[in-house]
């Protein structure tokens, strides 16, 4: 680990703080910062009034394939692409704006979580740089769309070009307001 | 309207983008390029126009601005039967994945 000055100290609690903020969970914490596990707890308990959610971080990639959170999963991933590769941004820094963009784009209902949490994007992230996912080009649109890895490529569509036959039909029977993708079944944490 | 006034409001365009355009690049510079979609040699650029500057600039009587979609997605994101919030999504996914072009005129601009 780097020398420790004051000034760094503070910084990373900062992004730290942040970090909490925007829903991120232990293992993101540790990983990206460079306090220590105590300091972490308090920092979450002080900023949350909760301690942080125990139990490992979903390893699964298949999360990202299905219906809805591919589509959250892709803008957030063509965002963060976007700054890296136009805005000269790298690390935890890009994660960070392109999480807070996201959230612009695809703004949760009030009363409910975003589809893709901090720790998931982070993740996708994580996923994405061990080639576990990766992205395919839709044939119609020309847009990138997260794909599981070496997927044979043929005819490839994306799910805002096709949507499936019940995509977003959940909330329309209930004649509630006009978001309406709800066919995900996968819970949030 | 007449060629005077379309001229005047093509001029009006021009410096309301670029005034906000340059209220973007200094409040956060990432974000602007993204939201913006202009090369970070665009930005530093943006960032260091006097208002003067950005006066002059604004006063040709072509758009600076140009539209970020081509056909296929225009017709895609116009789509009135789709979700709205299911074309913010495709629009940014589409957005993300184009490569972002130098505006001309600013070139010339920057001696």
């Amino acid at each position: 680990m780097t020398v420790r000055t004051v000034s760094g100290d503070a910084q990373q609690i900062l992004l730290a703080s942040e970090l909490i903020r925007l829903g991120a969970r232990l293992q993101l914490l540790e990983s990206e910062t460079t306090l220590s596990r105590e300091r972490l707890l308090k920092l979450y308990k002080e900023l949350r009034g909760v301690s942080p959610p125990k139990g490992m971080l979903p390893f699964s990639t298949d999360w990202f394939i299905s219906w809805q959170p591919n589509i959250h999963a892709s803008v957030f991933l063509g965002i963060y692409r976007y700054l890296l590769d136009h805005a000269r941004l790298s690390g935890i820094d890009a994660v960070l704006k392109a999480y807070r963009l996201y959230l612009e784009q695809m703004p949760p209902e009030p009363s409910e979580q975003p589809v893709l949490s901090l720790t998931r994007a982070w993740t996708l992230i994580r996923f994405f740089d061990n080639r576990m996912l990766s992205v395919q080009r839709c044939d119609i649109c020309h847009g990138q769309f997260i794909s599981h890895a070496f997927q044979p490529r043929c005819g490839t569509r994306c799910g805002l070009c096709h949507p499936p036959a019940r995509a977003g039909k959940r909330k329309r029977i209930d004649k509630t307001a006009e978001v309406d993708y709800s066919i995900s079944s996968g819970s949030n944490w | 309207m007449t060629t005077p006034e379309l001229m005047s409001s093509i001029r009006d365009t021009n410096l309301a983008y670029l005034i906000l355009a340059q209220q973007m690049v200094r409040q956060d510079r990432a974000t602007a390029i993204y939201r913006l979609g202009i090369s970070v040699e665009l930005a530093d650029l943006i960032d260091t126009l006097s208002p003067a500057q950005i006066v002059r600039l604004a006063s040709s009587n072509l758009m600076l601005v140009r539209l970020r979609f081509d056909e296929t997605i225009a017709g895609l994101l116009s789509n009135l039967s789709k979700d709205r919030s299911l074309i913010q999504a495709h629009a940014s996914i589409l957005f993300a994945a184009q490569p972002c072009e130098p505006m001309a005129p600013l070139n010339d601009m920057s001696s």
